[in-house]
């Protein structure tokens, strides 16, 4: 077999650790908030424990845990009887203490799985663990990068905030594949209310990459442990989204795959995603494996936890909303997906599909409000305030008080644009539906005005009757309701 | 009397306007922050380290109305039992100047018995409470492991030490431990249980049916002097009331191992925070970061600390984690529940609290192995997280000896009243 074929045949093995900040009110081990308050100065959200002064102990946030038990329930994974931490030690000068205080054999999960849909397959991704530990401060470099800063400054603010690492299996077989888990991995941590997607730095992800023999990959998608081990793979650090980590994953693959077939080995190494010049570069050669001397932290009691899986309820998670959604409001596969990819978009759908037609809730919530909001770059939660005059909107036109066309081009884009509420465009443009009389007489305008139109239409072309519904919409200022246009003046001209 | 280097730093701190401490003086072991007032450890490393809070222990202290006299000398980071690894001067013994006052906590111990304070505060890791008690002739008390806060406490080995109060009689001692004891929000390892008693009043000297524990192993090896005045206080107990048994605690025979294993490989980590960013002594912030840690710690730390910094990290590498550490967690357990086994017969163990008597200024501390094996007696009651006193049981030599009482957890209330029968 030449190299050419055997580099040509390589499969791709991807495994994830995920680090997600938990929306917790205080740090892990401490009482300072989580919130970093506006213009807030370095290391002033900061006491004796984040800061690791001399003598200062952790005290555990039980609300971390509880975060914690929940990502554990909705990703499947099995909660022991109790939970220990360890410290994890190494010097860096992010880290207070110098050692991190995290877990190592009693993770708070174990042995989960998360489905994923990729394009048209799904995929079930194992969880081999996901534990809790607390997030280092952070370095400034100032005037430059990590290699050309002239000095780094050090801010304790982020330290203490608590973490959950969640690392999986190596079952991604492309980059496509993380970027799918990630974003499925945020939307049901955004579910469980345990995840803040806008806060910076909320996300970060290393990714293990190897290349493999494409024969030792068996049937079932799996790759044996030796065929993994014998292959050198590199860590991608500083990922910090689903879409970063498809674009940094596939540089790096093709990285790889263009050094094996150059003849080259792959080092094994660290190397740091450059999101700005969309590259990988190197940080340093990987030893063999860092020596943390772990120990257990006597600081903090072993916590028993096993009656927490019962005591702690998690909210219906987007799979089993979609499904639902499907059967209960009689959605299509793609509005279902729209209506439920994120919690609070789900909520006001369902809010409005129960008070009003579900199939013209549906359509409201997921093109026109979702797509007006999209096409401003907002989300459904820069406007979680207004949703009641959305839902007055959506009453309207379910009402017929307004047509599609003018709530659509006129009261969405004014409420959007201009803050006003749906009731007030509507008395100030004057967009009241067209009352019977009104349509009446302009559908008998159009018919005297048009004499040509009428007898094409009696010939048989149907563009004519568009042309009388568009001079009878002129006539009614748009407040007539088109398909009645359309109806009442065949219902004229075939008399 | 000539001054024994006694403190650190001499800083008076009041206290509330009454309470139970109300007019008596107090000398705080040095590891032990104190808000506004330099806490150093008897390092270099934490010259001019000024905490910005007070340990919950300081806080108990000025709330039941004492005084605060100043911040009493030690062995650097507890690690010594002499008090000469001092970065500030070794303290001299009040009885003997030309002899060590034991430690590491000697500072506390030596103010009490010079007069320069009325009773210490005092740490105990593995005995440094008990040691300079008993070499100065002063009643130690090391509490159960979770019954004094640590909040506060600049820690060496967290799994192993408590605060423990120094007095000139067992009852002063027992009152300054029921200012100290219960639980501390800010300390998630202190225990609910001991919180309502009431340890002074235990000191009424009522051993009439008491049941007295005594182990061979630990007279095994002890200096002449020593075992004939202890033997000589059990006797006498015995004369009260008290009944004497033999009991065998077969895993003491590895407790000075164990014991320098684990407390060193926590001190590795524990001691990791002093790297100069944040507080303390720094070489300077030029250059590369991992070089000028390097740097700050070979200048700010003692020999003593950094020899056993580096046992630590040896003991708890890969490859020699599972020789070294894991053992010592094997034979931690097996000291407890040997502990335990005696329990079920006994209501108190008693031996010498140090098999020698007082070390010269100097005669030991380049010998760290005769060192370490003085701790022998004191390191068991640590790694089973046990209370223990130590009370002066008379003199050999002309020089104090010190009888160690060991109780069950929590069980203060019983070594105090047995100690306070020693003293009659």
């Amino acid at each position: 077999m030449s190299t050419r074929t055997a580099t040509e045949e390589r499969a791709v093995v991807i495994g994830l650790e995920v680090h997600v900040q938990l929306e917790t009110d205080t740090k892990i081990f401490c009482g300072c908030s989580t919130e970093p308050a506006p213009d807030e100065e370095p290391n002033t959200r900061t006491c004796p424990v984040c800061l690791g002064l001399p003598g200062a102990l952790p005290v555990l946030n039980e609300g971390a845990v509880e975060a914690a038990v929940k990502i554990g329930k909705a990703l499947e994974a099995d909660i022991p009887e109790r939970t220990t931490f360890h410290r994890k030690n190494y010097y860096y000068p992010d880290l207070p203490k110098n050692f991190q205080i995290t877990q190592y054999d009693a993770p708070i999960c174990a042995d989960g799985e998360l489905e994923v849909a990729v394009e048209d397959s799904r995929r079930t991704i194992g969880i081999t663990r996901a534990h809790l530990e607390e997030d280092p401060g952070s370095l400034q470099h100032a005037g430059g990068s990590i290699d050309t800063a002239d000095h780094t400054l050090v801010d304790y603010n982020r330290a203490g905030t608590p973490l959950v690492e969640i690392v999986t299996e190596p079952d991604f077989r492309s980059p496509a594949e993380t970027r799918a888990f990630l974003a499925k991995l945020e939307e049901v941590l955004e579910y469980l209310g345990v995840f803040d997607a806008t806060r910076d730095g909320s996300l970060r992800v290393d990714a293990n990459v190897s290349l493999v023999p494409g024969e030792a990959v068996a049937d079932d998608g799996s790759v044996p442990e030796d065929a993994l081990a014998e292959a050198n793979r590199t860590e991608v650090k500083n990922i910090s989204s689903h879409k970063g980590a498809e674009k940094a994953l596939a540089y790096e693959v093709t990285r790889q795959r263009n050094a094996l077939r150059r003849g080259r080995a792959v080092d094994q190494e660290t190397r740091h995603w450059d999101e700005s010049r969309g590259i990988t570069v190197s940080m340093r050669s990987k030893e063999a494996e860092k020596d943390y001397r772990y120990f257990r932290e006597a600081d903090l009691p072993p916590l028993e936890v096993s009656d927490w899986r019962e005591s702690i309820p998690i909210p219906e998670l987007p799979d089993a909303r979609r499904e639902r959604f499907r059967a209960e409001y009689g959605l299509d596969a793609e509005s279902a997906d729209k209506l439920t990819s994120r919690k609070a978009v789900a909520d006001f759908y369902e809010d409005v599909a129960d008070r009003f037609d579900p199939d013209l809730a549906a359509t409201w919530v997921a093109d026109n409000l979702l797509g007006e909001l999209n096409y401003r770059d907002m989300a459904i939660t820069d406007v979680a305030d207004r949703l009641e005059e959305f839902a007055r909107l959506i009453e309207l036109v379910d009402a017929g008080e307004l047509t599609t066309k003018n709530a659509e081009e006129v009261v969405l884009r004014g409420m959007l644009d201009d803050g006003d509420d749906p009731d007030t465009i509507v008395e100030r443009e004057g967009l009241g539906t067209a009352d019977t009389g009104e349509v009446e007489a302009a559908v008998a305008d159009a018919i005297d005005d048009n004499p040509e139109a009428v007898a094409d239409y009696h010939d048989g072309d149907e563009g004519a009757i568009n042309f009388l519904v568009g001079q009878v919409m002129q006539r009614t200022g748009g407040s007539a309701d088109p398909g009645e246009v359309n109806a009442l003046l065949r219902e004229r001209l075939d008399e | 009397m000539a001054d024994v280097n006694a403190f650190i730093t001499e800083e008076t701190i009041e206290g509330a306007d009454d309470g139970p401490l109300a007019g008596t003086t107090v000398a705080v072991k040095d590891n032990i922050s104190t808000a506004g007032v330099e806490t150093t450890c008897g390092s270099r490393m934490l010259e001019g380290y000024v905490p910005p809070y007070d340990a919950t222990v300081v806080t108990r202290l000025a709330d039941a109305g004492a005084t605060i006299v100043g911040k009493a000398n030690m062995d650097e980071f507890g690690m010594g039992t002499t008090t000469e690894t001092s970065h500030f001067g070794p303290t001299r013994n009040p009885v003997d100047p030309d002899r060590v006052p034991g430690g590491s906590s000697g500072g506390s111990a030596a103010a009490v018995a010079a007069g320069e304070a009325d009773v210490a505060l005092g740490t105990d890791t593995g005995g440094s409470v008990r040691c300079p008690a008993a070499f100065c002739g002063v009643v130690g008390i090391k509490p159960t492991y979770g019954l004094v806060s640590r909040y506060g406490l600049i820690a060496y080995a967290n799994s192993l030490e408590q605060v423990g109060p120094i007095a000139g009689t067992v009852e002063e001692a027992a009152a300054l431990l029921d200012v100290i004891a219960g639980p501390d929000p800010h300390d998630a390892t202190t225990r609910e249980a001991g919180a309502d008693a009431n340890y002074a009043a235990a000191a009424d000297g009522d051993v009439e049916g008491m049941t007295v524990g005594v182990v061979p192993e630990l007279f095994e090896g002890a200096h002449e002097g020593v075992v004939e005045t202890v033997e000589a206080a059990l006797s006498d107990l015995e004369a009260q009331g008290a009944e004497t048994v033999e009991v065998s605690l077969p895993s003491v025979e590895h407790a000075v191992q164990a014991y320098y294993v684990i407390a060193t490989s926590e001190a590795s980590s524990n001691l990791a925070r002093f790297d100069g960013v944040r507080y303390g002594h720094s070489a300077g912030h030029d250059g590369n970061w991992n070089e000028t840690f390097a740097e700050t710690r070979s200048e700010g730390f003692g020999e003593e600390v950094k020899r056993r910094i580096l046992l630590g990290t040896y003991a708890l590498s890969a490859g020699y984690h599972e020789k070294y550490y894991a053992k010592a967690q094997d034979a931690r357990a097996w000291v407890r529940s040997d502990f335990d086994d005696a329990f079920a017969d006994v209501d108190v163990i008693a031996s010498p609290t140090m098999p020698v008597l007082p070390f010269e200024l100097g005669e030991g501390i380049d010998d760290p192995m005769t060192m370490y094996l003085a701790d022998a007696n004191t390191t068991p009651v640590n790694l089973a997280n046990l209370p223990a006193i130590s009370v002066p049981a008379g003199t050999a030599e002309g020089l104090p000896v010190g009888l160690q009482l060991i109780g069950p957890k929590f069980g203060e209330e019983t070594i105090v009243r047995a100690a306070s029968a020693v003293e009659e």
